[in-house]
């Protein structure tokens, strides 16, 4: 009963806020009218027919990813101001799946069938691609993720994202573990999320192949609410020189709690992309704890040091007010290699010859990955295999390997 | 092993608090308190609230405390007010209401992404042996000690205590006898959401916490509770205890580890059966 009243009153809630978006968009609407005629003497890019590109995220619920989308519409809103792609502007469509299956579909048949978007880019969901993937494989549609989540943006001929994600961006984080801090005992704590547990299999196996080491303790049944504790005592127990672990960025500040809780400080913890935040490192460093332990990795360019790289995104999102986050990178990387695209096409942008372009896109280098990306037709794509680690020290997170990691192939 | 049993602690101490809140209110006022746990999230997500606005830590705490004995002072004032001479069925059934109430109106207010909290006494750590006692652990079982003699002294030995006992029996008929009820009643579940509110901000920097699951604790709660007859203090105490330690000793068991959070509906199930046991088939239906 309490799971069918809640249902009613976030459906309910969902409703309101699609109903604001809906005033909110007419208003943009119409002051971007008012710009065009005002611009009107000279040829301007609104004078054309736009170019579509849409986007599917998931911006309520549970967890949400609301920076992919936006980082992109900051490019692409300066691509417009600049001229847009040989005349023509960019209308970039961002719609909310509330990380909801339905809403997933909905929102890609509304984006595909209705509005007719020549492709996808920069989407960040929960469950995008395991919803939409073989949809936009029979539409004949190409999506740049933004920020590839669940196993099948990983896993789909339509879908190339630009994030390592959770399952290679584990194999990275095994294989910094055991290579580079050359560790001997390696360990894996993981949150159980029945959806991913094949994909995390299959990302540790991959770990035992390249290295041909093999884990010394594992334990999957962490639940997200759980005390870590008793995980935690466990992986001291089995002798565990280094812990690899999965999580959402609170569960890195709960495991270096109950490390410092317990007074354990000898045991390294490697943690994904998702702990790799600002909060992550200020509350530690208020804490006192996790200092010289805590690793995590960065699937793009580290956002927090004050990379020369880093200068046009950081302007761009400071000045669209985007939160400077991993989210932001990849969204603005996605754009980014779309924007690439548009203008490489000779003859008419559509459907067709975007698709076409992706399909031969291969070994797109760019400094903010540490390995290129590409598309292409392979039947599954994870064209980001590097990762650059940081170490919390204090407060703040400091670089523990100055080049990337670059996982071997094979 | 023991390093588990040990950290099982400052949960077992959280269930058995929220436990014995649920058998002092069902005691003195005749009530299955359903929004017991919901309260005290409530005024634990004021604490952390305050806390992120600036307010210092242990203000914020004694805020979220004074904020769940106020939330739940003003159910009982409904209760007093409105359903003080209804069936204990129809009041706790009213108390689902209030859980379904405070539960949606905390999800608006807090949203429902997980927090941080700052472990309690973070400095404090007693060591014994190998084993590393933490301040949220001394607090937790310290917390349910004094409770819990606080309430057996106040029930058995003090004047209100008797008087309270009285109302949760005969209702009209301490009215009659000139027990000013009201009052007492919205005391009683104002002290109960007090200690809630202090149960689930004990637990909270434990655990990773939204909202939502610090409410249902409201569940390993009701399983302590029902262990101890809703009657008995001691009982209550001791369940909620052993609860906490099989859910985690669950999680060195590979095979059941995914399945440990079923726990509490297990006990639940195994002591309803029990309590039946003597029932005939006639009879119970």
């Amino acid at each position: 009963m309490l799971v069918t009243v809640m249902a009613i009153v976030v459906a309910a809630c969902t409703g309101g806020s699609v109903e604001d978006d809906g005033q909110t968009t007419t208003t943009v609407a119409t002051t971007q009218a008012t710009v065009t005629t005002t611009a009107a003497p000279a040829t301007t890019a609104a004078d054309l027919e736009p170019i579509k590109l849409g986007s599917v995220n998931s911006l309520t619920g549970q967890i949400v990813f609301p920076e992919a989308s936006a980082a992109a519409k900051a490019v692409f809103d300066r691509v417009n101001r600049e001229g847009g792609i040989d005349g023509r502007p960019i209308e970039y469509l961002i719609e909310d799946d509330a990380a909801d299956p339905a809403g997933a579909a909905q929102a890609a048949r509304r984006l595909v069938e209705d509005e007719g978007v020549v492709a996808m880019v920069g989407s960040a969901s929960l469950l995008e691609c395991a919803v939409n993937g073989a949809y936009y494989a029979e539409q004949g549609v190409y999506s740049i993720q933004g920020t590839g989540v669940d196993p099948l943006c990983f896993a789909s001929s339509n879908i190339s994202p630009v994030n390592t994600g959770p399952y290679l961006g584990y194999t990275v984080s095994l294989y910094f573990a055991s290579e580079v801090l050359a560790k001997e005992n390696v360990c894996a704590l993981i949150f159980d999320i029945p959806d991913f547990r094949p994909a995390m299999d299959a990302a540790i196996q991959q770990w035992r192949d390249l290295t041909g080491k093999d884990l010394a303790f594992s334990n999957f049944t962490l639940q997200f609410t759980d005390d870590v504790t008793p995980f935690v005592l466990q992986a001291r127990d089995a002798g565990c020189e280094v812990v690899v672990s999965n999580g959402l960025d609170v569960h890195y500040i709960g495991f270096m709690q109950a490390l410092q809780a317990q007074g354990i400080d000898d045991m390294a913890w490697v943690g994904l992309t998702s702990g790799y935040t600002a909060e992550v490192a200020e509350t530690l460093g208020s804490m006192g704890a996790g200092s010289g332990i805590l690793h995590v990795n960065s699937e793009f360019e580290p956002f927090t040091l004050d990379s020369p790289v880093l200068e046009d995104w950081r302007n761009l999102m400071t000045e669209a007010g985007v939160p400077l986050t991993s989210f932001a990178e990849g969204g603005y990387l996605a754009a980014t290699i779309m924007v690439d695209v548009l203008e490489g096409i000779d003859g008419p942008i559509t459907r067709e010859s975007v698709s076409e372009a992706l399909l031969a896109l291969e070994g797109y280098e760019h400094p903010m990955i540490g390995s290129p990306y590409s598309f292409g037709d392979a039947p599954a794509h994870n064209p980001n295999r590097a990762s650059k680690f940081l170490r919390l020290s204090g407060g703040t997170w400091e670089l523990a390997t100055d080049d990337w990691v670059v996982l071997p192939t094979g | 092993m023991i390093d588990t049993a040990i950290a099982s602690l400052t949960s077992g101490g959280a269930y058995a608090l929220l436990g014995v809140g649920l058998v002092l209110t069902y005691r003195m006022t005749g009530v299955l308190n359903f929004a017991h746990a919901v309260v005290g999230a409530f005024g634990t997500y004021t604490a952390i609230v305050a806390f992120e606005a600036g307010v210092g830590y242990g203000v914020a705490m004694i805020l979220g405390v004074a904020v769940a004995a106020l939330l739940s002072g003003g159910i009982g004032v409904v209760m007093a007010r409105w359903f003080a001479e209804e069936a204990t069925i129809v009041r706790s059934t009213v108390t689902i209401a209030m859980f379904l109430g405070v539960l949606v109106v905390g999800f608006r207010l807090f949203g429902d992404t997980p927090r941080v909290v700052p472990a309690l006494l973070p400095g404090v750590r007693l060591e014994v042996g190998t084993v590393t006692l933490t301040g949220s652990t001394l607090l937790s079982v310290g917390g349910v000690i004094v409770l819990a003699g606080a309430v057996a002294w106040f029930l058995a030995k003090t004047r209100t205590g008797i008087v309270l006992r009285a109302v949760s029996e005969r209702p009209i008929t301490a009215r009659l006898l000139g027990v000013p009820l009201r009052t007492l009643v919205v005391a009683v579940w104002a002290v109960s959401g007090a200690v809630a509110g202090a149960a689930v901000t004990i637990i909270a920097p434990t655990r990773t916490n939204d909202y939502a699951s610090l409410a249902i604790l409201i569940l390993p709660a009701l399983a302590a509770a029902l262990l101890g007859g809703f009657q008995r203090v001691g009982a209550t105490i001791v369940a909620g205890f052993g609860i906490a330690l099989v859910e985690l000793m669950g999680a060195r068991i590979p095979a059941v580890a995914r399945y440990r959070t079923v726990v509490p509906f297990l006990v639940i199930l195994a002591a309803l059966l029990w309590m039946q046991r003597k029932e005939v088939w006639d009879e119970a239906r």
